[in-house]
């Protein structure tokens, strides 16, 4: 079965990759256009301005087992893996410009690290410092935000996620579209940009910062994992009122197994919560108007032009949270899904049956419960052997 | 004799295909009605516990059921062209690309754990940093009066056995610094010219033994056999400056030890050193930050 699903979504994908290309191609190559323009400047001034780790933090943070136990008890790692670091947007950043009250050695207890201050980088469309407050803005209006909504103030706010809570520093998934898409930096593509672009990393960053962007940074599954982490913890959900384990029945779904699978245009939680090309960090309650789960804006969710276009208003029916263990909720499905299991168990093990007393059989051909009169089993036999 | 062996060998060939039609039946159990239900390890210790601490478990006692969750978490980030699996830590923000052998040949870590040093705040995570690639007792076991030095040799965290010099003392990739799947414990030379740890599989066994037998013991009993046990811990441990100096012959033999020159120039550098002979009054400079002097040097 695991087989069957696997040579579907390949063929799904090469089929829609096949369909799409040309599209996606030319959309790519606007967007690292239009984005050299702007970008060239955020970069440039990044690399006017950094250098790798000046306070040369790495000569103790190098070390894995640089660690403590802390006052509440979990577990402080503060290793640095320099090689993988050196793999993100975050590698023009200086140390000091997260942890900015570190200012002695040896360290005072750092305060947690506030994303929202203003880096050493300028962002270039606006001319102004780099900083994630926009982001952290829409966050505090979504549902995952702890600004009140006009209601009262939100229970449990410590259940509500920080930045960190859902990003790990970001790495880079570069694409390579010279010859057909394919993971990772296409040398024969970087060597163009070099032509013009010399001055230290300049072109590969730029080519890792623009092509990662114009894919997920994450892959389907690493997605509802990440959600997993509180909406698959079942005293969460009753914390909050929310119905059902909301991870195991997209598990269930096509759409869970071809992510399981490894499927990176599998939808995650996020293509199906968030609206058509709005910020992801905009989520919005199932019950605001606002939601892409709302129930008026369902179909227009599904039918999204990398999903479902062609299909038609009904496919907003489609139960995608269906808890088949719940009968209360979902008896239908609860008993449809029993009815199957239990005939095709029926079917299958009453043929393993007759196959086994069959084999049996051929052991002990003579073999009966009913003891037969001598005369009896004697003529039964001769009639056997004559026909 | 032809028919008996015809007759051996379909015997066998039925009993066979019996056989796998009894198996085939507990296969298809599973493949028609899931594996719902079915608890993983971490469930069953879950599980377990929970029983043992009942219905109003504490935060604590709560913490310690997350802790036992969390050890065989994994954390997966999958790039495209690579994918990173690494051990999960909570709340940790930066990538640790790699996983990490624990150190089941120790004596010390089956108590004391795998980060052990605590009471000295400002330099507790530099200690545990050591312990990662450090037995105990290359610190805290120390020859005294006319003992003869010891020697130092490599011991491969997972079967306690004496490995050679690990070849990642020579890498240039400064992520894999420390982490060589091994540690530096202390030992002596005996005259058949074999190496000999001052804890070794022996040892091991002994504590092992302790550990599981130590509920049967009275109360004084227990403070004897600890005694025992920690009898050649010495109060005084080695410290930073009896390896990381200029100065004097460092405690380590770091070339014996297969540190090249280079790693040997950085351990015992006027970096490190200076950063460790004047580590309280040590300040990072104010490069970044316009506006003079830092307040704190002012006030001093």
């Amino acid at each position: 079965m695991n087989i069957d699903i696997n040579n579907r979504l390949h063929s799904v994908c090469r089929d829609r990759w096949r369909s799409t290309a040309p599209v996606c191609m030319i959309r790519g190559l606007l967007c690292c256009l239009l984005m050299f323009c702007g970008f060239g400047l955020f970069l440039s001034d990044a690399y006017a301005a950094a250098a790798a780790d000046e306070l040369n933090c790495v000569l103790c943070h190098k070390y894995r087992g640089l660690s403590r136990i802390d006052e509440a008890g979990d577990f402080r790692l503060y290793y640095i893996n320099k090689g993988l670091f050196n793999k993100g947007p975050h590698k023009r950043v200086q140390c000091k410009d997260c942890h900015a009250d570190i200012d002695k050695i040896p360290h005072d207890p750092a305060e947690k690290v506030d994303c929202t201050i203003q880096c050493h980088l300028t962002e270039p469309s606006g001319n102004e410092k780099f900083t994630h407050k926009p982001v952290a803005e829409v966050l505090a209006k979504s549902v995952h935000g702890t600004v009140d909504k006009g209601e009262e103030d939100v229970q449990y706010p410590e259940d509500y996620p920080y930045c960190t809570d859902c990003h790990d520093q970001p790495l880079y998934r570069p694409l390579s579209f010279f010859k057909g898409q394919a993971a990772g930096v296409s040398e024969r593509g970087l060597s163009r940009c070099k032509t013009c672009h010399q001055t230290g990393d300049f072109a590969e960053d730029f080519y890792n910062h623009v092509t990662s962007r114009l894919q997920k940074m994450r892959v389907s599954s690493e997605i509802v994992k990440l959600c997993a982490k509180c909406h698959g913890d079942e005293e969460f959900q009753e914390r909050h009122g929310l119905q059902g384990n909301v991870v195991a029945s997209y598990w269930e779904t096509f759409h869970g197994k071809a992510a399981y699978f490894g499927s990176d245009e599998a939808p995650d939680c996020i293509d199906c919560h968030v609206v058509y090309g709005e910020n992801v960090h905009s989520i919005a309650g199932r019950a605001s108007r606002a939601s892409a789960t709302h129930e008026a804006n369902v179909s227009a969710t599904c039918r999204a032009s990398e999903c479902h276009a062609d299909a038609g208003e009904q496919i907003a029916g489609y139960q995608v949270h269906t808890d088949y263990g719940d009968p209360d909720k979902y008896p239908l499905q609860y008993y449809m899904l029993k009815f199957f299991k239990y005939l095709m168990a029926g079917v299958l093990y009453f043929f393993i049956t007759i196959i086994f007393l069959e084999l049996l059989r051929r052991l002990f051909p003579d073999f009966s419960f009913i003891k037969q009169p001598e005369e009896k089993r004697q003529s039964t036999i001769s009639t056997a052997a004559k026909q | 004799m032809l028919d008996a062996l015809k007759a051996i060998i379909r015997t066998v060939y039925i009993f066979a295909l019996m056989g796998f039609t009894l198996w085939f039946g507990y296969f298809l159990h599973p493949v028609i009605f899931g594996m719902d239900g079915a608890e993983t390890e971490e469930d069953i210790a879950t599980r377990e516990i929970g029983a043992f601490f009942g219905e109003g478990a504490t935060e604590e006692e709560k913490e310690f059921m997350k802790s036992i969750k969390q050890q065989q978490q994994t954390s997966t980030t999958d790039l495209g062209y690579m994918v990173i699996e690494e051990q999960y830590v909570k709340g940790h923000f930066h990538h640790v690309g790699m996983k990490v052998e624990s150190d089941s040949s120790s004596i010390c870590t089956g108590c004391h754990g795998a980060v052990p040093h605590d009471k000295a705040k400002t330099i507790r995570a530099f200690l545990n940093m050591h312990a990662f690639y450090m037995a105990c007792e290359t610190c805290h076991v120390r020859p005294e009066g006319n003992e003869p030095r010891y020697e130092f040799r490599w011991y491969d965290k997972e079967t306690g056995k004496v490995v050679a010099n690990p070849p990642g003392l020579n890498t240039l990739d400064e992520s894999m610094y420390g982490n060589y799947a091994a540690k530096i414990s202390p030992g002596e030379l005996r005259r058949d010219g074999t190496f000999k740890f001052l804890n070794g599989p022996k040892e091991l066994a002994f504590v092992e033994r302790y550990l599981k037998e130590e509920s049967r013991l009275n109360d004084t009993q227990k403070s004897k056999m600890k005694k025992v046990i920690h009898r050649n811990v010495n109060e005084d441990p080695l410290i930073c400056d009896g390896c990381h100096t200029i100065v004097d012959e460092p405690y380590l033999p770091y070339t014996l030890l297969g540190y090249p020159q280079r790693r040997l120039h950085e351990l015992t550098s006027t970096e490190v050193v200076g950063m460790i002979n004047k580590y309280k009054e040590f300040y990072i400079p104010h490069l970044l930050r316009g506006g003079g002097v830092d307040k704190d040097v002012e006030a001093e």
